[in-house]
């Protein structure tokens, strides 16, 4: 029995683990799971279930997205890393994994989580999921874990993958009104948040004076709605590409309180306590209770999700939408490049994580009222091979996600006039 | 099968603006084996004794013996060759005139070339660059040869007309090792430095006859250790880092940075001969462009490499504080080795000038030597001082020079000047 990889398509021995050429993992190998390889039961809130663990994964569950296969070339000159993780022409050190990672589920979603400058490690946390098809369903998961407190940099990506875990089925229907379907996304949201929780404060030491602690921001993209979740100062914006953008996720902090007591934006962001959140997870977490919010995205644009060590340097979307367009490009994974690049350039104050999806529904790619959801949701691209050989068959339709054909525009902002681009 | 490990030893932090990363590399080895028996090649020794008129009838016995107890110390089955040195060289064993050069040592060839030693008689003058040359030829005449070795013997100054014996000292280099040994105290050590640092060997004074026979033992015992032919320090810089220098610093201090075989742009081979089960300590400075506070950079990769095979490497590496308490300490290993380093150039300055008449160079020179010997604990230079220079304070360096000298005390002190001391690691 021979086998092909899944990253670089040369053949392998059926007994084989890892591919000959490229060294990825082979998921047609007869001793691996079912399901393809997961992390550490510590991620997993069902690890330790036995019972109900799934011995196969569900099509419409979005698939994690590939590790990188090789390192990535030295950020500095671009020259080769060597194994020693120097790169090999100007000795430049290559950023160990959790001081730099990227992920990029599908080619319209993507994301960068950076140590930025000064700050000694990198305590944001960032997790993705994407459906292959463009604009069928995306999580962006990013959490700020609290720099005065202690392993908040374990403890923040304990939360993302515990949130991406939650998120990785649709979120539900409900009963089919609006007021059912809301309810039944924010349970799930809250879900969400609790699975972040417990895993945040499973890293905790019981005994420690200053427990991890992290903010929470996700965006789930389905379709043509994008559904927010926040707690604490990271954010979710829309940016389309022509008009104003906005937004969407509502900050827990100090400066905010002001700002909804009538202090201006610009002074209340930069005095002295803007960046005290008034709310965040831990195990001294004062309050578990998101911000929701969900929109409509009827035009083409981004959705962003980003923490403070990117909005520090551009906070109103105006801002953001013009560094967008200084980018230039409607690639994910170069734009987040760009806007870490952009706040590192800035100085890099603090950890800097960008999380991206491109939403274009008048594109090509626009949801089609009834298709069949669940054909664009199980695979990534190159990772085809695997998930079929694991088990779950891209159209597999297990579950259905729901029928975009009822939706109702619920958070029409009266924002969203239509101005053209934005100069910047 | 030979194992190497490396170890670095530096302060890796530099201030704002900082470009000089200095670092000492320890490379050890361990399991070496013996000479020619690694599968890589078949070893081969020559052993040049001066038979010049100037060798007195008390030197020669003590050289015939010591050749022929460092025949017995060369292990069956090496390719072997005994060389008379005079104006000419002359090849006394094996007694051939065509075909290979050389022998493979057994019972019956060591006795046969015992009794061609037994045969030398002193004449004629001294022409080492023949000496060096008929070397060369004799292992070219046994293509299975690589590991090459000569033991040198003189007792006198090579009489020939200027660059003849650079020339050959060039033609030697980089194809086989010298071990060279002065008798008596008629040679020149810079002469026969110049041969030995050339060809990745030692260099001592051997004052007294009946000291000549243990010394070629050991000589030969420790070639015939030396189970790993042939290796390079290798070292990579950063684009627009420049080397400052490469030295071996312990056992003995060689400059190697004039020596380099560049590899590619970023990286450079330095000779370092065969290996024993031993460790040596080289000393890298290397300037690379200052970057921003708080980023790190590998300033240089240092590796040991047998052919093409890389097996081992230390990185040394620079980070840029604005913690003064980090930038400022420098490390002792690399403290301690720069004092050794000034020490071989101070004594050899300080006899130089001496010899020059130029004595008031000769005390300050000696002095500092004094002081950088007491100051690295280097006790074997410090009783070797105390007989050239009267102390009157060690710390400071004020010495006064000793009237009467004898002239092989003078020599051991200039011979023994590269050698170092090492000083505990753990505490680095």
């Amino acid at each position: 029995m021979t086998t092909v990889c899944a990253a670089c398509g040369a053949a392998a021995a059926g007994t084989a683990r890892f591919c000959e050429g490229c060294g990825a993992p082979l998921a047609g190998a007869p001793a691996a799971p079912a399901v393809p390889p997961t992390r550490p039961g510590s991620d997993d809130p069902l690890s330790d279930a036995p019972i109900s663990a799934p011995t196969r994964r569900p099509s419409a569950a979005l698939p994690d997205p590939l590790p990188a296969m090789t390192r990535r070339p030295c950020a500095e000159c671009g020259g080769e890393v060597g194994p020693d993780l120097y790169c090999l022409e100007c000795g430049t050190k290559a950023p160990s994994e959790r001081d730099h990672f990227r992920e990029s589920p599908a080619p319209w979603v993507a994301g960068v989580c950076d140590r930025g400058i000064t700050h000694a490690r990198n305590e944001d946390a960032m997790a993705l999921l994407a459906g292959a098809r463009p604009g069928s369903r995306a999580v962006l998961v990013v959490l700020d874990g609290v720099s005065n407190s202690i392993d908040s940099d374990v403890a923040s990506l304990a939360g993302a993958h515990a949130a991406r875990e939650v998120l990785r089925m649709p979120l539900p229907a409900g009963l089919g009104t609006e007021e059912s379907r809301a309810a039944a996304a924010a349970r799930v949201f809250d879900t969400t948040v609790q699975a972040a929780n417990t895993a945040i404060v499973a890293t905790t030491d019981p005994d420690s004076p200053n427990p991890a602690s992290a903010t929470f921001a996700v965006a789930v993209v389905e379709g043509d709605r994008v559904h927010v979740a926040n707690i604490g100062d990271s954010r979710a914006y829309w940016l389309p590409d022509d008009g104003q953008g906005v937004q969407l996720s509502t900050d827990d902090s100090m400066a905010q309180a002001q700002i909804a007591a009538g202090v201006p934006r610009e002074i209340a962001e930069t005095s002295p306590q803007a960046h005290a959140i008034t709310k965040w997870l831990g195990r001294d977490s004062p309050d578990l209770s998101p911000h929701l919010v969900t929109r409509e995205l009827s035009v083409a644009g981004w959705v962003l999700v980003c923490s403070d060590g990117l909005w520090n340097y551009a906070s109103e979307p105006a801002d953001l939408t013009a560094q967008i367009a200084a980018a230039g490009t409607t690639d994910p994974a170069e734009l987040a490049l760009a806007l870490v690049g952009f706040a590192n350039d800035c100085g890099g104050q603090d950890n800097i994580t960008v999380a991206l999806a491109r939403v274009d529904p008048t594109g090509s790619a626009a949801t089609t009222p009834g298709a069949p959801a669940a054909s664009g949701l199980g695979t990534v691209g190159q990772n085809a091979d695997q998930t079929e050989q694991s088990g779950g068959g891209p159209t597999d339709p297990e579950i259905d996600v729901p029928d975009r054909s009822d939706v109702h525009e619920l958070s029409d902002l009266p924002d969203h006039a239509q101005e053209g681009p934005s100069d910047g | 099968m030979a194992e190497f490990t490396a170890a670095v030893y530096q302060n890796e932090f530099l201030p704002d603006g900082g470009t000089d990363v200095n670092a000492i590399v320890t490379v050890t080895c361990t399991g070496a084996g013996t000479a020619g028996q690694a599968g890589s090649g078949d070893a081969g020794e020559i052993i040049i004794v001066d038979t010049s008129g100037s060798m007195g009838p008390a030197t020669m016995e003590a050289a015939k013996d010591a050749a022929k107890a460092a025949l017995a110390e060369i292990v069956d089955g090496t390719w072997f060759a005994v060389i008379a040195g005079a104006d000419r060289a002359m090849l006394a064993y094996p007694p051939v005139t065509s075909g290979p050069g050389m022998v493979q040592m057994d019972a019956r060839v060591r006795t046969q070339a015992m009794a061609a030693i037994d045969r030398f008689v002193g004449s004629g003058g001294t022409a080492i660059s023949t000496w060096l040359d008929l070397a060369g030829q004799l292992f070219s005449s046994v293509p299975s040869i690589s590991q090459r070795h000569v033991l040198l013997l003189t007792d006198g100054e090579n009489r020939e007309r200027p660059g003849r014996l650079d020339e050959a000292i060039n033609r030697a280099t980089g194809y086989f090792q010298a071990d060279c040994r002065g008798a008596g105290t008629d040679w020149q050590v810079a002469e026969i430095r110049r041969i030995a640092q050339a060809l990745l060997g030692s260099v001592d004074i051997i004052p007294r006859p009946d000291q000549m026979r243990a010394e070629f033992q050991a000589i030969m015992r420790k070639s015939m250790s030396r189970g790993v032919a042939d290796a390079h320090l290798r070292v990579w810089t950063p684009q627009g880092a420049q080397i400052l220098f490469v030295r071996q610093v312990s056992p003995t201090v060689e400059d190697l940075t004039a020596r380099r075989t560049p590899v590619n742009p970023l990286t450079g081979d330095y000779p370092t001969g065969a290996w024993s089960d031993e460790s040596r300590d080289y000393h890298v400075a290397v300037r690379v462009a200052a970057k921003a506070v708080g980023q790190e950079q590998l300033a240089a990769r240092i590796q040991l490499t047998l052919g093409d095979d890389i097996v081992t490497q230390g990185l040394v590496k620079a980070t840029w504080s604005s913690n003064s308490e980090l930038t400022t300490r420098i490390d002792q290993q690399v403290a301690h080795y720069t004092g050794q380093t000034e020490l071989a150039a101070a004594i050899q300055e300080g006899l130089a000038a001496k010899a020059a008449g130029d004595e008031a160079t000769a005390t300050t020179k000696l002095g500092r030597a004094v002081a950088l010997a007491a100051a690295t604990g280097n006790a074997e230079a410090t009783t070797k001082l105390r007989k050239v220079v009267d102390v009157e304070n060690e710390v400071e360096g004020t010495v006064r020079l000793k009237r009467a000298v004898d002239k092989a005390d003078e020599m051991a002190l200039d011979t023994a000047s590269t050698k170092t001391t090492r000083i505990r690691k753990d505490t680095a």
